[in-house]
């Protein structure tokens, strides 16, 4: 197979697209869907100051890379979980990637704020993904408000964002449909959230880490039961191989034709936040959902 | 032999004979955007033919948590 746009030998065979990349072109192509995705649904500009999630994955990896060869002002922040060896290797795979490329990054770890992982699994009845996620988002938009950054970005990427629409499809859960996106828009104390890599695959995002030379993680998380969205991303995947290019059609079909009509539907549920009688920051009830769990983490330690 | 390494998981197969990587795929029954298929420095698209003491990683790409 050769390169479609210079003839020599492709290393990537894209079927979505009908053509294959030598190692260069790819990039190339990589940068340019970044870039595309961006000026399309309006991510951000030179301008912003973003602040990339790494959790030492491909992905986020990819994403603080790719920022940086587009000369944008990124920084990264590295939430350590406290989850043993696997937090650890996470940490390490961060620190070694910033430091070789000389670039800004922060480390916050949920334990300072009495927050580790394995702590809070045994104080809560919830699924710990949940809460957990729940957390890091917490954490995330947080230092970004704290610290003047515009835009807080994450790796994710056109296979979880179409696994993710097609779980919510299926519950049609309106409010999800409805604020299901690459951006979120910044309100109050909300920075504005944005998915530079939707429309790449995660195929496309680990050849890119390979032909880049972007050391990352690869064991998942010890907690991770992965069971729903990994067999949502096998059916799509089944689904792609029949109809290449389905997968990148249903997502941006489904925000040029099917988000606004669910946006409309529940503009009324928005205004429902308060702020955090602890913490300030907006919450459903009086006390948000993070401050709750710490209290809940406090009260089980005390009594170990 | 060929010898195939696979990732995540860290499991090596060996094989007598392979004739490209599609085949290679097919052996383990994975799509063509599934993993990536690695031999030293290079990245080879399913097209590519695999010799006779090839040393190849096989890199599942699905990420999970
Ligand atoms: S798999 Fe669950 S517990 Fe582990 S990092 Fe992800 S959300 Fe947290
Ligand atoms: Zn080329
Ligand atoms: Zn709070």
């Amino acid at each position: 197979m050769k390169c479609k746009r210079c003839k020599a030998l492709a290393a990537v065979a894209l079927p979505s697209h009908h053509t294959g990349f030598c190692p260069e072109c790819f990039l190339k192509y990589f940068a340019d869907q970044v870039e595309r995705g961006a000026h399309k649904h309006k991510l951000f500009d030179h301008s912003d100051k973003i602040l990339v999630a790494l959790s030492g994955g491909k992905d986020s990896l990819a994403l603080m890379q790719v920022l940086t060869d587009l000369e944008y002002d990124v920084t990264g922040l590295h939430i350590d979980l406290g989850i043993g060896e696997s937090s650890e290797a996470a940490r390490g795979f961060v620190t070694a990637f910033c430091e070789k490329r000389g670039l800004p990054f922060h480390v916050l770890s949920t334990a300072h704020y009495g927050l580790a992982i394995p702590d809070v699994k045994a104080a809560v009845r919830r699924p710990i993904c949940s809460v957990c996620g729940k957390i890091k988002r917490y954490y995330f938009n947080k230092f970004a408000h704290e610290n003047g950054f515009t835009a807080l970005a994450t790796g994710h990427n056109l296979d979880d964002e179409t696994a993710r629409l097609f779980a919510n499809t299926l519950r049609w859960d309106a409010r999800y449909l409805g604020s299901q996106g690459p951006m979120l828009p910044g309100e109050g104390k909300f920075v504005r959230k944005v998915k530079p890599l939707y429309r790449l695959t995660e195929f496309e995002t680990a050849a890119y880490c390979f032909l880049r030379k972007v050391e990352h993680g690869k064991a998942a998380c010890p907690y991770s039961g992965g069971a729903t969205f990994t067999g949502h991303k096998r059916l799509m995947g089944g689904l792609e191989r029949v109809s290449p290019g389905m997968k990148i059609q249903f997502y941006e079909g489904f925000l040029r034709d099917g988000r606004p009509a669910f946006q409309a539907a529940c503009k009324e549920g928005t205004d429902a936040l308060v702020e955090c009688a602890k913490c300030g920051y907006p919450s459903m009830s009086e006390t948000c959902g993070v401050c709750r769990t710490r209290g809940m983490v406090a009260e089980k330690t005390a009594g170990r | 032999m060929i010898t195939v390494h696979l990732e995540p998981g860290n499991e090596t197969l060996t094989f007598p004979k392979i004739n490209t990587a599609q085949q290679l795929l097919n052996k383990l029954s994975l799509g063509q955007t599934d993993a990536l298929i690695i031999r030293g420095d290079e990245l080879l698209t399913p097209d590519r033919r695999i010799h006779y003491g090839d040393e190849i990683t096989v890199r599942t790409v699905i990420s999970r948590g």
